[in-house]
């Protein structure tokens, strides 16, 4: 009997540890909320509040920390709050993850990250972001990227922290050697290429091992048909009303010309032996953004490369640049502290702290606030966007980007034809629709 | 009676307590819940959703050719690793068996593989196919091994099923060493004084005396291979295109990349369990009638 006592006492003692470690969550929100006692200002009764923050980029928690204290610093001094900021920083890999999981079960943290392109139109039909639209901050963004932030119905709900401006990268010094210009036709591709061939340099890097590689030629392609032919591409595909097969000269036309002139054993090839490989001088293009400069200049520091609008026709007003967002801040709705995040995101743009903050992550500026000197082919980039040759990057579902990458790379294998993988989008699409109905 | 039956009970329920709460909270509910879930259209994200029945099961062995080819490519991948990884593990330890000084040496060299997480040898691996392969093609004049080892569909399988084999048998060749050490020597004897030959005597005397160890082997193939994800995820990632893709990526990709379709992941989860739970339930009723007693 007393042995029996002993095993339910252990038993007990067992789920009130793991009762234990479930409680501690609710815990500190229940602490957050409960100091709503405001003091008018009254030096030793300074109003306290828990800040949280789920921002997936731990490879920068350092410059986070710093901006993040100063901010403390600063809303003391301004409006006497005690800010405790609880900075969550999982790896990209799964943060959307834990990121779902926070929102569905009411436990969303006061500011959280999320990709611009790809996540806010879901995650505003859930009612899971706060308008920003009214806040200063708003007003600073370039209008290069205010598009990529805002909803369909016209509500900035985020503030983007990374963009992206990107076409292609080329080799400039080959470029240069060989006294070639970036093309801005098919045609003048074609001529392009003959001349790298002539000379027994290969044109394209290709590297189709990881299927958003191949992926990357459906933005471009739908981006400037919708900007020259076809403006209400996505909206009629949202109503199940288009196809896809309006896009295939767009998409294959240039897709089979890189192909044919592009570096062999394609499908064994990554992001990041590509990047060797174009590093390399081994081919004098690769359908890439900036985004792998870093990886690039780790490979050969001296390189020289830039960045060009991709031509899909002969259309020279459809060579253009892609503009989006990735990372960007959102506040949720249910946040308890909503000022305090709201002080959070406005002073990310700050007049003065903002540009000290973008230049130490190597981010583009976003703002008007932003004079520092950026990357030479991001000046690059940006000068085909001031002289109108960019477009916003199309609001194509994540599944359909998806499934082009893997359509591009069974294409590529010779598995399938140019009509099957428009169809598979066009299945892709019209499934999205009905899920997201 | 009754009061003593009673205690008895209460006790056994005491000491698997810890266990059976630990288990049921992190295994046993999920479990249910990912079952329920199956049965609706859940995204992931919403905060409500509805119930659709069997609408997702449906669907997917009707309107879904990605998720029936990657299961028959599933099942391709698991009748070759039952096969060849129990064959190979039975002639290794035979192998290793007759050794009388360089038995651990070998045991150990072959247990190595097993001994490194599937996805750093799957990516090893890769190394080796693309880059070693090519190389060594070079240098010897052996042109046939330069080939597209993983970029190429055809070849990619059998890449996949080696990588497998390289990083499996070792386990499955220690079951068999240490079944094949139970194996009494008076029998071998007597079949040997009988006039059986080597084979005839593998054939007739140790194969049945060592059927438990087939039986635990085949088993754990059997489950393992139907759940393959990380040698294919670490060595194409299911491409080119989804020529490679298992069930266990197709499932993934549905959950977590696609559009996030949780509830028909989960009814893919479903299936996948009932297929594994059929498959075992007939290989071990089969075999357990086919073992003997010493």
């Amino acid at each position: 009997m007393k042995q029996m006592s002993k095993g339910i006492l252990v038993t007990f003692l067992a789920a009130t540890l793991l009762a234990g470690c479930g409680g501690n969550n609710s815990g500190t929100a229940g602490n957050a909320a409960g100091d709503d006692t405001n003091s008018g200002g009254a030096e030793g009764s300074a109003k306290s509040v828990t800040l949280k923050m789920f921002i997936a980029q731990p490879r920068f928690k350092e410059q986070y920390d710093k901006y993040i204290a100063e901010f403390v610093k600063k809303e003391k001094a301004d409006k006497n709050i005690e800010v405790t900021v609880q900075l969550e920083m999982p790896t990209a890999d799964n943060a959307s993850q834990i990121l779902k999981t926070r929102l569905a079960s009411n436990d969303a943290p006061d500011i959280f990250a999320l990709h611009a392109v790809n996540e806010i139109p879901s995650y505003y039909k859930a009612g899971y972001l706060e308008d920003l639209s009214s806040q200063p901050f708003a007003a600073k963004l370039l209008d290069s990227v205010k598009p990529s932030v805002t909803t369909t119905d016209g509500k900035i709900v985020a503030l983007p922290l990374e963009t992206l401006s990107w076409g292609y990268l080329y080799n400039k010094k080959i470029f240069t050697e060989q006294g070639l210009t970036p093309p801005a036709t098919l045609t003048e591709m074609k001529s392009v290429i003959e001349k790298l061939k002539a000379k027994e340099i290969t044109p394209f890097v290709l590297s189709y091992k990881e299927s958003w590689i191949p992926q990357l030629v459906l933005p471009l392609a739908v981006g400037a048909m919708m900007k020259t032919q076809d403006p209400e591409f996505v909206n009629k595909m949202n109503k199940d009303e288009g196809s896809f097969t309006e896009m295939k000269p767009a998409i294959f036309d240039i897709f089979d010309l890189i192909n044919a002139n592009g570096t062999a054993k394609a499908t064994e090839v990554g992001g990041d032996d590509g990047a060797a490989a174009f590093a390399a001088g081994k081919g004098a293009m690769w359908l890439m953004g900036p985004w792998y400069a870093e990886t690039i200049l780790k490979s050969n520091p001296d390189l020289d490369f830039g960045v060009a609008p991709l031509p899909i026709s002969d259309d020279p007003a459809a060579t253009l640049i892609n503009l989006s967002a990735s990372t960007s801040l959102a506040v949720s709705p249910t946040s308890k502290n909503k000022e305090v995040a709201l002080d959070f995101l406005n002073y990310v743009l700050d007049d003065q702290a903002s540009n000290g903050l973008f230049q130490a992550m190597k981010f583009n500026p976003i703002a008007t606030v932003h004079t520092y000197e950026s990357y030479p082919w991001i000046t690059e980039a940006t000068t085909y966007v001031k002289a109108g040759k960019s477009v916003q990057d199309p609001a194509i579902p994540q599944s359909v980007k998806d499934e082009v990458g893997k359509g591009l790379q069974a294409y590529y294998a010779g598995q399938v034809s140019q009509d099957d993988v428009l169809k598979a989008l066009d299945k892709a699409w019209k499934s999205y629709n009905k899920v997201n109905k | 009676m009754p009061v003593k039956s009673y205690k008895h009970i209460a006790s056994l329920l005491a000491f698997v307590a810890p266990a059976l709460i630990i288990y049921s909270l992190f295994l046993l509910i999920p479990t249910i819940g990912g079952m329920y879930y199956s049965f609706t259209d859940w995204n992931g994200l919403n905060a409500n959703y509805s119930f659709i029945g069997l609408g997702n099961f449906i669907e997917a062995l009707r309107e879904d050719p990605d998720f029936v080819h990657a299961l028959l490519f599933t099942l391709k991948y698991v009748l070759f690793m039952i096969v060849l990884q129990n064959v190979l593990a039975l002639m290794l330890a035979v192998f290793i068996e007759t050794k009388t000084r360089s038995k651990g040496f070998f045991r150990t060299i072959f247990f190595m593989p097993n001994m490194i997480s599937t996805i750093i040898s799957a990516f090893m691996w890769t190394f080796v196919f693309s880059q070693v392969l090519p190389q060594l093609a070079e240098k010897t004049a052996m042109t046939f091994l330069d080939q597209l080892w993983i970029g190429n569909p055809k070849v990619s399988f059998y890449s996949i099923i080696i990588v497998s084999l390289w990083n499996g048998v070792g386990y499955m060749m220690i079951i068999y060493l240490a079944a094949l050490q139970g194996v009494p020597q008076s029998l071998k004897e007597a079949a040997v004084i009988d006039g059986a030959s080597p084979f005839q005597s593998f054939r007739k005397v140790t194969l049945p005396m060592i059927t438990h160890a087939v039986t635990i082997c085949l088993f754990l193939t059997l489950n393992g291979a139907f759940k393959v994800f990380e040698v294919v995820y670490g060595l194409t990632g299911g491409g080119p295109g989804r020529s490679t893709q298992v069930i266990t990526m197709n499932i993934y990709e549905e959950a977590f990349s696609n559009n996030f379709r949780y509830g028909y992941a989960s009814a893919k989860s479903v299936i996948l369990f009932v297929i594994i739970l059929l498959f075992t339930f007939i290989q071990i009723g089969v075999m357990k009638r086919k073992e003997v007693e010493a």
